[in-house]
C-alpha cells in the first residue's frame, strides 16, 4: 500500500533522510516542512494518509508539534498522526491520547533505525490504528495509577498487555513473543477479565480499551 | 570659601539635612521605646519570661531601623548594604537566631543613642535657626514693638543692629551645626546599621556560589542541547542510511556471489544494531546530565522517575512553585539515586517518595521497606549526594537501622524566606 505522507521536522538531516527512506519503500512524501505552520498548510493542501510530526519545532522548541498534532486531529480527523520525539514525555502521550487514540502514534526518533518496525507503525497509524513507543507503554504501566490491579497479571500477561498497548495486532504480538496467535487471544481474554475490562473484539477496539484503562 | 559659608543657609543640602533631623527624631522615639523594653526584658530573661519579649523586641528593633536607613537614603542619598537575615529554621530556631543576631543588638544600640542625639541636634538647630532669624530681622520689627522682648532689649534702632549681628552669625552657623549632627549620625549608622564586614563577605560569597551553580547548570544545558541536536540527530541519520543500504542489498539479484551479499546484509544489520545501542546510551548520558523532564517542573520529573523505577513507587510530590534550577536538579538526582539504591542494595519492594516546598525549604523524604543498614561511607553514592546537597546549603539525614526500613530526608533551601 502506497501511503501519502507529510513530514514536519526542523532538522534538515533527519527530514531529508526520512523522505529518502520512505521513498525507498515506495511511499510518497507529498511535503516535508520545517515548522508547525507549514505542517497545517501542507496537510490542508495534500490531504495525506498520515503526517509525521516532530514534537519540538521552532520557534520555542518545546511542544509546537504536539499543539499542531492536536489541531490536525480537530481539523483533519481522517489523517493519521505519528508524533516523533527525541525524549519520551509521558504527559505529551497522555495529552495526545486524551481524545480518540485512533490513528495516533507516538514514537522515539531512535525507532526509525529499525525501519521495518517504523514503517509498520506508520502503516498502522495511517489505517486508523495506534502506535505507541514501548517506552511510553512502560511508563504508563509503571505510572502507579493502575499499579495495584496490574500486579494481578502474570509476567507473560504483562508482556502481552504492553504489546497490545503499543497498538499491535494479535498476529504481531504473537510474532513478537514467538507464540501462537491462539495463545495470545487466550492471554488477552484473561487480561481483560483480571482488569475488569469489558471484552472488546477487533484489534482497534482492544487497543482503545487498554489505552483508556492505562492513561490517567 | 566665604561664598560657600554665605550661601549655605540657602543650599538645598542644608534643608534636606535640616528636614532629616526632626524626621529622625520622630522615628527615633519608637526605637527608644524598644530600647526601654529591651532594658526591662534583659533582666526578666533570667526568669525566661523575658526571653520571648526580648526576641520580639530585637525583631522589631531591627525592622524599625529600616526606617532610619530609609530616611538616610531618601533625604541624604546614603545607603548601606542591609545586614544579612537572621536565619534559622522553624519557630524555635528563628527565635534563637534573633537572640544572637548582632545586627539586631546593634540596631538597639543605635536607637538608644539616636534619640538623645536627634533631640539635642534638632533643638540646637531649631534654636540657631529661629533665634538667628528673629535676631537678624530685629532692625525690622524693633520699630513696631515698644521695648523688644527680654534679651532682645532694644533701646535704640542702632542697638537693634547689634542684636542682628549675632542673629546673622546664628543663621550662618545653623547649616554647619546641622551638617555636623548629620555627619555624626551618619558615622553611627555606618557602624551600627549596615552589614558588618563579615556579613558583607558572607553575602559576597553566597552570591558567588549561586552564580557558580547557575553557570554550571547552564553549561550542562548547553552540553545537553549540543548532544541532542548534534550527535543524536547524526546517529539517527546514519541509522537511516544503513537501512537504505540494507534495502538495496535485499533488492540485488543474488547472482554468482550470494555469500558476499549475505555478508554485506549481516554487516549492515550489525552496524544498525550498534547505532541503536549508541542512541540508547546517548539518551542515558543526556538524561544523567540534565533530564529533559525537569523542564516541566520537579513534580513532573519525579513522576517520570517513579514511572521508570523498577520498584513500585508511591509518590506524593507537591512542590508547586519552581525552585532554582540547581536546586531542582539536585533534588531530582537525589531521588533518582535513592530509588536506584533502594532497588539495587536494599531489596526493597515498595518505595515512598514525598516532596514538598514550604517556608523556603524543599524537603524530600524517600522511604523504602528494604534491608536497611545503609551507611554514609566516604566514596559511596550517598556520600556524593551529601556533598552535592551541602554545597547548596542543604542537609541530608539518613535513618537506616539494620532490617529496615530506610528513610533518607533531604532539605534544600530555595531562598524564598517568609520573614525578613
Amino acid at each position: 500500500m502506497t501511503l501519502r505522507i507529510v513530514i514536519a521536522e526542523d532538522n534538515a538531516l533527519l527530514r531529508d533522510g526520512l523522505t529518502a527512506l520512505l521513498a525507498d519503500r515506495g511511499h510518497t512524501v507529498s511535503a516535508a516542512v520545517p515548522d508547525a505552520a507549514g505542517l497545517l498548510d501542507a496537510v490542508a493542501a495534500h490531504d495525506p494518509d498520515v503526517a509525521i510530526v516532530d514534537v519540538r519545532m521552532p520557534p520555542t522548541f518545546t511542544d509546537e508539534g504536539l499543539r499542531a498534532a492536536l489541531a490536525l486531529r480537530r481539523d483533519h480527523p481522517r489523517t493519521g498522526i505519528l508524533v516523533f520525539s527525541q525524549w519520551i514525555e509521558t504527559r505529551y502521550a497522555t495529552e495526545l491520547l486524551a481524545g480518540d487514540p485512533r490513528g495516533l502514534g507516538y514514537l522515539l526518533k531512535d525507532r526509525v533505525v529499525d525501519t521495518d518496525r517504523f514503517v509498520d507503525a506508520l502503516a498502522r497509524v495511517a489505517s486508523g490504528g495506534t502506535a505507541l513507543d514501548p517506552e511510553v507503554v512502560s511508563h504508563l504501566l509503571g505510572a502507579g495509577r493502575r499499579r495495584d490491579t496490574l500486579d494481578r497479571l502474570s509476567p507473560r500477561e504483562r508482556d502481552v498487555l504492553a504489546l497490545v498497548a503499543e497498538g499491535r495486532s494479535n498476529r504481531a504480538v504473537a510474532a513478537a513473543l514467538r507464540v501462537t496467535e491462539r495463545s495470545v487471544e487466550k492471554h488477552v481474554t484473561a487480561i481483560f477479565a483480571k482488569l475488569d475490562l469489558v471484552p472488546a473484539d477487533g484489534d482497534h477496539r482492544r487497543v482503545l480499551a487498554v489505552l483508556r484503562y492505562l492513561t490517567p | 570659601m566665604i561664598g560657600r559659608v554665605l550661601a549655605a543657609p540657602a543650599a538645598a543640602r542644608t534643608w534636606r539635612e535640616a528636614a532629616f533631623l526632626p524626621a529622625g527624631l520622630v522615628a527615633a522615639t519608637p526605637g527608644f521605646a524598644l530600647v526601654l523594653l529591651a532594658a526591662v526584658a534583659v533582666p526578666l530573661s533570667v526568669l525566661t519570661i523575658g526571653l520571648p519579649l526580648l526576641v520580639v523586641v530585637l525583631f522589631l528593633s531591627r525592622a524599625w531601623c529600616g526606617v532610619h536607613r530609609w530616611l538616610f537614603r531618601v533625604l541624604l542619598g546614603r545607603t548601606w548594604v542591609a545586614p544579612a537575615p537572621a536565619g534559622g529554621t522553624g519557630l524555635l530556631g528563628r527565635a534563637r537566631a534573633r537572640l544572637g543576631d548582632p545586627a539586631a543588638w546593634r540596631s538597639l544600640a543605635y536607637s538608644g543613642i539616636k534619640l538623645p542625639l536627634a533631640a539635642v541636634s534638632t533643638y540646637l538647630a531649631a534654636l540657631l535657626l529661629a533665634g538667628g532669624v528673629v535676631a537678624l530681622t530685629c532692625p525690622v520689627w524693633s520699630r513696631y514693638s515698644p521695648t523688644g522682648w527680654g534679651l532682645l532689649d532694644t533701646g535704640s534702632w542702632t542697638s537693634s543692629w547689634l542684636v542682628a549681628l549675632p542673629g546673622l552669625a546664628g543663621v550662618l552657623l545653623f547649616p554647619w551645626v546641622v551638617r555636623g549632627a548629620v555627619a555624626l549620625d551618619g558615622l553611627l549608622a555606618s557602624a551600627l546599621l549596615g552589614a558588618g564586614g563579615r556579613d558583607r563577605r558572607i553575602g559576597h560569597l553566597e552570591r558567588g556560589r549561586a552564580d557558580l551553580a547557575a553557570e554550571a547548570a547552564a553549561t550542562l544545558r548547553r552540553v545537553e542541547r549540543d548532544l541532542h541536536d548534534g550527535a543524536q540527530a547524526h546517529l539517527v541519520a546514519v541509522g537511516m542510511t544503513l537501512s537504505r543500504i540494507r534495502e538495496r542489498v535485499d533488492r540485488l539479484p543474488p547472482g554468482d556471489r550470494p555469500a558476499d551479499l549475505a555478508e554485506v546484509a549481516a554487516l549492515t544489520d550489525a552496524a544498525r544494531a550498534t547505532v541503536a545501542s549508541a542512541l540508547t546510551e546517548l539518551r542515558d548520558v543526556v538524561r544523567s546530565i540534565h533530564p529533559p523532564a525537569l523542564d516541566a517542573g520537579l513534580d513532573t520529573a519525579l513522576q517520570t522517575l517513579a514511572a521508570r523505577s523498577p520498584v513500585p513507587v508511591d509518590l506524593r510530590a507537591d512542590t508547586g512553585r519552581r525552585a532554582s534550577e540547581p536546586v531542582e536538579t539536585a533534588a531530582y538526582f537525589c531521588v533518582a539515586e535513592l530509588l536506584a539504591n533502594a532497588a539495587r542494595h536494599a531489596d526493597a519492594r515498595r518505595v515512598g517518595v514525598a516532596a514538598d516546598d514550604r517556608d523556603g525549604v524543599l524537603t524530600l523524604r524517600v522511604t523504602d521497606d528494604g534491608r536497611g543498614g545503609a551507611v554514609l561511607r566516604p566514596g559511596s553514592g550517598l556520600a556524593g549526594l551529601h556533598r552535592r546537597v551541602t554545597a547548596l546549603d542543604g542537609t541530608l539525614h539518613l535513618d537506616s537501622p539494620a532490617g529496615g526500613p530506610t528513610t533518607v530526608t533531604v532539605t534544600l533551601p530555595t531562598g524564598r524566606e517568609a520573614l525578613p
